[in-house]
């Protein structure tokens, strides 16, 4: 009676961990799909647009109003990086000094730094749209980085936080007693031991400034500047119609697979950035 | 000496902690005041300061559109909240009643959607759940000799809880899977000696020791949905028909940036804003009160 019981409990645990599984199988299936719209055998043509970067080849009207592959994937890859390099760099600074320093507006900041990171920056696209064009960074790949960076700031910063905390006080008082300087005991001992916390931190603004779609959408014009993320939806909006998703998924297949590497790579360390609480 | 190591924290103070400093007041304070003053003006394409007091406010209050709207923001963040609640605890207390390894992998199942880009997510979605002959479950179900079945013009809502619910539950059954797993084991194996069943175990013990953790995320969710409408924007966008899917924020983004020149209404745009800025201040500070977040800033020890 109890193994029955078991069997079908392992059964359903079985059958709900495969089913977020199932849109990715299907969208690899239409990818490699020999038919445009219908999930039908197994061909690479679609992936004809590695070589040149070119999406239609032999239909110059639609190749002008669509960028090469390649130009958008290294926009793609600048705004992960950008905003990886700056998130990383300014929250491990920030985190040490507010989990080991008392100061005057220190639960302040972090209180407001709470806030602004509960409420998403996207309420904020009226205002940051004005103060891109004031600046001139409007459809730049600069201004997009610049907004994506502050808007991951205050979780890194949060979360580097608590694993600056975890570190015992002895540890770092140890390294002082040892006549090492603030600044030394922070670069030599804290930062090799929340190694675990900034490289979580690099992987979360990584994936999400490669996966980025409202700042781009909002503040890119040119084509010339676009993201995959940009491209993938204009193509998807306007072949809606049917005509070529398979071309659309083979795209989508090439865009997933940097965040398919680094989740399976990375993800236990993604999920101790997302008990602070990300997105949905 | 005294004065140089006061000066030397002052320094590290300085340099290590402006950057974010800086980046916080210039990207998100100036915006979020810039907002409440471009809520008072007529800011539009030609983008002059023309101010007009609380003409956009009134102008809210008569707009026929606004009792849609609202009505929509309640059923999207009610529905969803509720997805991401329940189907959380569900995967949370299914993951810690198999053998570890394959609740770890569940749940690493399940952030999946929350880590793939949100254009891929939402396409996929689009596609499975397509009105069209062409979509997926319709060309299943004609493969099979059925009738194609109108998924996202008739059951828009359930949709987009669904489209949502998939990435905002991966969350929730983090939270709750780490709080269950926090409970000392005496508790349960005490329960199960005296011949409670697994059912009891779970309504007399898991759920009241968790309760805080629950109502921590339904708090935390509510602000994120609130101001959320990617997911949306990227699949009904508003429809079908007239602002059937269209929240608060939609609209606000609608009403900035929409398709035409005319569309740029910025300094309507942000009335919404503004009030949905107020509301989750409002909202932030309940919060604090009741969860008492304070605990989460001891003071260091070490200066």
């Amino acid at each position: 009676m109890v193994k029955v019981r078991t069997i079908l409990l392992y059964l359903v645990a079985v059958v709900v961990a495969a089913v977020p599984l199932v849109p990715l199988g299907l969208l690899f299936a239409l990818a490699f799909s020999e038919h445009p719209v219908y999930v039908r055998g197994f061909t690479l043509a679609n992936f004809e647009f590695l070589k040149t970067g070119v999406l239609f080849p032999g239909d110059p009207h639609r190749s002008k109003i669509y960028p090469n592959v390649y130009t958008a994937a290294a926009n793609t890859l600048l705004l992960a990086l950008g905003n990886m390099a700056l998130v990383t760099l300014i929250s491990s600074m920030a985190g040490y000094v507010i989990s080991r320093y008392s100061f005057r507006g220190r639960s302040a900041l972090l209180g407001t730094f709470l806030v602004i990171h509960g409420v998403p920056a996207s309420v904020l696209l009226v205002a940051l749209y004005y103060l891109l064009k004031a600046t001139g960074l409007l459809n730049t790949l600069l201004g997009v980085v610049l907004v994506k960076m502050a808007v991951d700031l205050p979780l890194g910063v949060w979360v580097l936080k608590g694993f600056y905390d975890g570190i015992p006080w002895d540890t770092e008082i140890a390294a002082l007693v040892d006549g090492t300087s603030r600044f030394g005991a922070f670069f030599r001992v804290m930062l090799p031991l929340v190694s675990p916390g900034i490289f979580s931190i690099a992987l979360f603004s990584f994936l999400s400034g490669w996966g980025e779609f409202i700042f781009v959408y909002t503040f890119i014009q040119s084509s010339t500047n676009w993201t995959l993320s940009m491209l993938i939806q204009s193509l998807f909006a306007s072949e809606m119609g049917g005509i070529n998703l398979a071309l659309i998924a083979a795209l989508s297949v090439f865009y997933l697979v940097p965040v398919l590497v680094l989740f399976v790579v990375g993800e236990k360390y993604l999920v101790r950035v997302t008990i602070g609480g990300v997105k949905g | 000496m005294r004065v140089s190591r006061e000066l030397s924290k002052k320094l590290i103070i300085g340099v290590m902690l402006t950057p974010a400093v800086v980046v916080a007041v210039l990207f998100l304070a100036v915006p979020a005041a810039l907002t409440i003053l471009i809520s008072l003006t007529e800011l539009d394409y030609r983008f002059k300061w023309i101010w007009c007091g609380l003409n956009n406010y009134a102008r809210l209050l008569t707009d026929p559109t606004t009792r849609l709207v609202v009505q929509a923001t309640v059923i999207y963040v009610a529905g969803t909240l509720a997805f991401n609640t329940l189907w959380g605890l569900c995967l949370a207390l299914l993951s810690t009643h198999v053998h570890d390894a394959l609740g770890t992998f569940m749940r690493a199942a399940w952030l999946l959607p929350r880590v793939l880009p949100s254009v891929v997510w939402a396409m996929l979605m689009m596609w499975i759940f397509s009105p069209l002959d062409t979509g997926f479950l319709n060309s299943l179900i004609i493969s099979m000799g059925g009738q194609p079945v109108p998924w996202t013009f008739r059951y828009y809502w359930p949709f987009l809880f669904v489209v949502n619910g998939f990435i905002g539950s991966s969350l929730s059954a983090i939270i709750f899977s780490s709080a269950i797993k926090s409970i000392p084991p005496d508790y349960i194996i005490a329960a199960k000696v005296d011949g409670a069943s697994s059912f009891t175990i779970i309504t007399r013990i898991i759920l009241p020791m968790i309760k805080w953790h629950i109502a921590f995320f339904v708090a935390y969710n509510t602000l994120s949905l609130l101001a959320s409408f990617e997911y949306i924007l990227l699949t009904l966008n508003g429809g079908p028909g007239y602002y059937t899917t269209e929240v608060m924020i939609l609209r606000a983004y609608h009403l900035a940036f929409g398709q035409y020149m005319v569309a740029m209404d910025f300094g309507y745009a942000a009335t919404y804003v503004t009030i949905l800025l107020v509301v989750g201040l409002v909202l932030s500070i309940a919060y604090w009160r009741v969860f008492r977040l304070r605990r989460l800033m001891i003071e260091p020890k070490l200066e």
